[in-house]
């Protein structure tokens, strides 16, 4: 397993106005494998995946990666650990507007004081198809490239486990569909571990394996989805979520 | 009315980062405003002292100085004879009539030969115990001296003297000097600010301090009950009617205000180079407030985007900014009148510390104190704040649909670049001429426009030179530093508008800062290199400290008698009236010495032989009053002494004007001064220079020092000695100077935390990014730190350079003044470049604290 959660529980204030945000969740994460999470608004799904990475602390519950608990870990650990065995792609604003492409796909080897792999930089670098790029500043690219580039980063360092926060939710059908072939040839390719958050079923549909999410409790689960099965079932999600 | 309400609410809503630049408005007014209160204070303590010392009329003979002149040259002070009492007594309205004696020509000396004088400056003032004296002190231990042996002195100097009843002082005067065992002690009623005062009966006053027994300095004359003072006066005048010429007569208000003009041109002087220093430290709270309300405007573009789109008028988001500002500064103002009494206090107390006593039962807080503080605050912020004012009313309302990142980066255009090249072009060609002038009067405003223009120059072409210069010092310093270094540099570079300003505001001050410091250390190098040049004498005999009392007869004679050394030679100024052939008469002094004055200060003669001066009824003049009065050698001037007689002496010899010391001086010798200046009335030596025997200076110098050991009023200096006090002198000046920038400075470090505190909170996202793939916490407060360090240098960096720039203009430029050696004092210089980057790592404390502490998750969460 590439990563777990044991009783994990998120809640936020206390007594008459507290929110629990996950409830006892358990989740393995196969390595080598595309995990998506879903579920509505408000489902926590966001919050199991920063929780999963190391971005946020938990109530309660234990969360492993790897071998390492890294529930408990001090902030120093935490970052160190993020650093060095994580990747992330965020929905927006993932790049520094001061580095240039190239730059940012480094930055994490470079504030760990790394010497990127060259050959694999160059590989990454072509799977994303920015070769004639690199030099540019964030604001000299599509919002497609944008993403492309987040996603060269968090390929780069060769992290154990990559997390995307929506990675394709800003952009369009084209362009989120090429990042997300990018995602999954490298899961298929090279081995890659992913979980991505989304509520794109179309998206979902490029994962191995879908956790549905609601109400901080993982509900269900499908391997190998199509868009129109994930559709369904959240079709089936809501209805259930308005007789109920 | 909802403009007001959301400029409230903006202004509550961001009071942290308000609080900074209010800071600013409160040091600068409260500077102000602490300096009027200061001075308003000093001022009334003055006019207390003079209003209780003085008698209802005051008679004095008529050739007494005037309070703002020097003391008598001969040591003893003017005076009229004791029958005048008599006349005096037969005016109408007169009640009583009291004979005075006061001299300021005095030196106390304890037993251990320590000077009982003040050491701030004060005089020494001694006189005979009269009635009079009760309208300011009271005897408050012992009683007032009744014989020669006895003598009361003052209790601000008993205390800082330690001095007891019984103890004895000896009193040194030109007269020679005598000892008096302090009989008592009196206290001033009224805050006496920094002399020391010494009371003898009034036979033992008579004989040792005017040297003449039946004469008094001064008659004091207290009116009978309903006369006015200037009635009063008006008949002692007549009384004295026939010899009233002999005479002034001053009511108590005139004396007063005499009293006051001595001292009001000092205060003044302080009064406006104190205020001086507040306008700096306003100029550079500009720039902080400019950057501020910039940097908010910024931050909230979306947010008045909104307030367009939905309606409001340009006009109205201008002028809520503006009311913002206006709440700033009344808030500041109020802040800073407040904080500028209590530094007045402050200042108060430190000036006791240093001998000048002043109380706060004097401190004096005009009405237009408040109000011009006020004022000068209010105005200030919301002139400042106009320029972010009016980008803030040209915001589109299409700012509210675009995406919330990070504010446009702000370019710096070329308009901006050549706009700052003309002006930078202009100033540098005012300076480049100020060095040219071969006359000081022309180049000083040359200098003065270079200077302003430079200045500006350099404001306005900050930005553009803030991507150049930060690139470099980068490229210097952080390479080292990896990404974290590259982040900073970058950080510093996005925004040269912002990095430029908060550069410029420290850049002001540390420019004054290096000028000064080029001026000074150039002066101290020149006359360094003029003392070797031109100096030959091994030994200095001068006054101590700045006292200006002319040396004793009987120091004088030690110290020529002292052995080991080859000739003393004594330097006196007489003063004179002289009368060119041509008829014109000016009023000059002589420099009357012993002729081997030549040897101990070699000046070139452009004509003539110095050495006929010192021959019988000859003198020598400089080049340039030779030149205005078209003078040469053998012509016959008309010299009319003071208190002498008139003669005719030749000219043998015009000097070179092309001289450090004693530019312009007349010589003449002591023996020809002395054949025409009446006894008694000749001035005494203000200096001697004295050479040393071959091989004996050292004992010469311990011969001279022990020659004068029991005359405190005199030191004696080697060459050496003479230099390190020169430098003493010009570092404590600097410092004083330093000391008030620091101000200036304060509210420029002020600006580098705000700037870094706005950028921080600016940036939230990308920190939090950064945070999220792996800076660690120490990593991104460096990066902060550094951002901040290379700000402050950039600020250094062009404030050294524009400041070495003016000061070597200036050194060039007063070259024709005799400041002849520029040198940049580069231990200075790289003191304050090294502190600089002190200065921004402590700036960047906070700003990295809270950049440290933000909430990854915050940063990132997807609104």
């Amino acid at each position: 397993m590439a990563a777990r959660a044991r009783q994990v529980v998120k809640a936020y204030g206390t007594g008459e106005t507290r929110v629990v945000a996950l409830d006892h969740i358990d989740v393995d994460i196969a390595r080598g494998h595309f995990t998506a999470i879903m579920g509505p608004s408000g489902s926590g799904k966001s919050t199991l995946m920063h929780c999963l990475a190391g971005l946020d602390n938990v109530s309660s519950g234990q969360i492993y990666l790897d071998d390492t608990e890294i529930t408990g870990l001090k902030d120093k650990k935490l970052t160190q650990l993020r650093r060095d065995r994580i990747g992330f792609i965020f929905q927006a604003f993932n790049l520094l507007p001061t580095l240039n492409a190239i730059e940012n796909i480094t930055l994490p080897m470079d504030i760990a004081g790394r010497k990127p792999d060259r050959a694999w930089l160059d590989q990454v670098v072509d799977t994303v198809g920015l070769a004639g790029r690199l030099k540019h500043r964030p604001t000299e690219l599509s919002g497609g490239q944008q993403q492309r580039v987040a996603v060269a980063r968090a390929l780069a360092s060769r992290p154990e486990i990559i997390f995307g926060d929506e990675p394709t939710g800003n952009l369009d059908s084209r362009a989120g569909a090429e990042v997300l072939g990018f995602l999954r040839r490298s899961v298929t390719e090279l081995g890659q571990t992913i979980v991505m958050v989304t509520h794109d079923p179309v998206a979902a549909s490029y994962a191995d394996r879908v956790l549905y999410l609601a109400d901080g409790r993982i509900v269900d689960e499908m391997y190998n989805p199509t868009a129109e099965q994930v559709l369904d079932r959240m079709k089936h999600f809501d209805a259930r979520g308005r007789t109920s | 009315m909802t403009v007001l309400k959301t400029s409230m609410r903006n202004f509550f809503a961001h009071k942290g980062r308000m609080a900074l630049s209010a800071v600013a408005v409160v040091l600068s007014v409260a500077f102000v405003c602490g300096t009027l209160v200061f001075s308003d204070t000093m001022t009334t303590t003055f006019d207390k002292l003079f209003a209780a010392t003085s008698a209802d009329v005051t008679v004095k003979p008529k050739n007494a100085p005037e309070a703002d002149d020097d003391g008598p040259k001969n040591g003893k002070p003017e005076s009229l004879p004791a029958s005048a009492i008599a006349r005096v007594e037969k005016a109408a309205g007169v009640k009583s009539v009291e004979g005075g004696v006061s001299s300021d020509s005095v030196t106390v000396a304890d037993s251990k030969n320590k000077n009982m004088g003040p050491t701030s400056g004060g005089p020494t003032l001694a006189g005979n115990w009269t009635k009079n004296e009760l309208r300011s002190m009271e005897i408050t231990s012992g009683h007032a001296p009744r014989g020669p042996t006895e003598v009361m002195v003052d209790a601000d100097t008993a205390d800082k003297h330690d001095l007891k009843l019984g103890e004895e002082l000896r009193t040194i005067t030109a007269n020679g000097d005598f000892k008096a065992k302090i009989s008592g002690i009196a206290t001033f009623k009224v805050t006496n600010p920094g002399a020391a005062v010494f009371y003898y009966d009034t036979k033992t006053a008579q004989r040792e301090l005017i040297g003449a027994s039946g004469r008094f300095t001064h008659l004091s004359v207290t009116a009978a009950n309903g006369v006015s003072d200037a009635q009063l006066k008006q008949n002692v005048t007549r009384t004295l009617a026939g010899d009233a010429a002999a005479y002034k007569v001053k009511t108590q208000k005139e004396s007063a205000d005499d009293d006051r003009k001595s001292v009001g041109s000092f205060l003044d002087v302080m009064k406006y180079a104190m205020l001086g220093f507040a306008g700096i430290a306003f100029l550079v709270g500009i720039f902080l407030i400019i950057n501020t309300f910039s940097m908010l405007v910024a931050q909230r573009t979306r947010e008045i985007g909104l307030m367009r789109a939905i309606g409001s008028s340009r006009k109205q988001v201008n002028r809520s900014v503006l009311v913002e500002a206006l709440l700033l500064g009344v808030v500041g103002s109020v802040l800073g009148v407040g904080a500028g009494i209590g530094l007045a206090v402050g200042l108060m107390k430190l000036m006791s510390g240093m001998g000048m006593e002043l109380s706060t039962k004097d401190l004096t807080i005009a009405w237009t104190t408040p109000v011009v503080g006020l004022a000068l605050g209010i105005i200030v912020t919301v002139l400042a704040a106009y320029l972010p004012a009016r980008r803030a009313g040209k915001i589109s309302p299409m700012a509210a649909l675009r995406d919330a990142g990070t504010p446009a980066d702000g370019k710096a255009g070329a308009v901006r670049a050549l706009f700052g090249l003309v002006l930078t072009g202009a100033g540098a060609f005012g300076l480049y001429t100020a060095g040219q002038a071969d006359k000081a009067s022309e180049g000083s405003l040359f200098l003065g426009g270079g200077v302003v223009l430079t200045l500006i120059g350099f404001v306005v072409i900050g930005p553009v030179l803030a991507s150049l210069v930060v690139r470099v010092i980068s490229a210097v310093l952080l390479r080292g530093f990896g990404p974290v270094g590259r982040m900073a540099e970058r950080n510093a570079l996005r925004n040269p508008r912002r990095t430029g300003a908060t550069g410029a505001a420290l850049m002001i001050g540390l420019a004054l800062v290096a000028c000064l410091s080029v001026v000074g250390s150039s002066m101290v190098a020149s006359a360094t290199d003029e003392l070797d040049k031109s100096v030959g004498a091994d030994f200095i005999v001068q006054p101590a400290g700045d006292s200006g009392k002319p040396l004793t007869p009987q120091s004088v004679r030690n110290l020529r008698d002292a052995p080991h050394t080859g000739h003393v030679t004594r330097v006196r100024e007489v003063p004179m009236k002289i009368t060119t052939p041509a008829g014109r008469t000016e009023s000059e002094s002589l420099v009357a010495t012993d002729p081997t004055y030549t040897k101990d200060l070699r000046r070139e003669a452009v004509s003539g032989s110095v050495a006929g001066a010192y021959r019988g009824n000859a003198m020598a003049v400089g080049e340039e009053f030779a030149r205005k009065h078209h003078l040469k050698v053998g012509d016959k001037l008309t010299v009319d002494f003071d208190h002498g007689r008139t003669v005719k002496l030749k000219l043998v010899a015009v000097m070179s004007d092309d001289t450090a010391f004693d530019k312009g001086a007349m010589y003449t010798s002591i023996a020809t001064a002395e054949r025409y200046v009446s006894a008694g009335r000749m001035p005494l030596d203000s200096m001697l220079l004295a050479s040393a025997d071959k091989g004996q200076e050292d004992a010469a110098y311990k011969a001279l020092k022990a020659a004068v050991a029991e005359d405190p009023a005199v030191q004696v200096m080697n060459q050496a000695d003479f230099k390190d006090d020169l430098k003493d002198q010009v570092g404590q000046m600097l410092n004083m100077v330093y000391g008030l920038l620091g101000l200036a400075i304060i509210v420029a470090i002020l600006g580098v935390v705000n700037t870094l505190a706005l950028s921080v909170v600016e940036r939230t996202r990308e920190i939090g990014l950064m945070r999220a793939i792996g800076l660690s916490r120490r990593q991104l407060r460096r990066m902060i730190r550094m951002e901040s360090v290379v700000i402050a240098l950039f600020g250094a960096l062009l404030g050294l350079g524009l400041g070495m720039g003016w000061g070597a203009t200036a050194q060039k430029l007063l070259a024709l003044e005799g400041l002849k050696v520029l040198e940049i004092p580069w231990p200075t210089i790289l003191t304050v470049f090294v502190g600089s980057a002190f200065v921004g790592l402590f700036a960047a404390l906070i700003p990295a604290f809270r950049a440290g502490r933000m909430n990854v998750l915050n940063a990132i969460a997807t609104e």
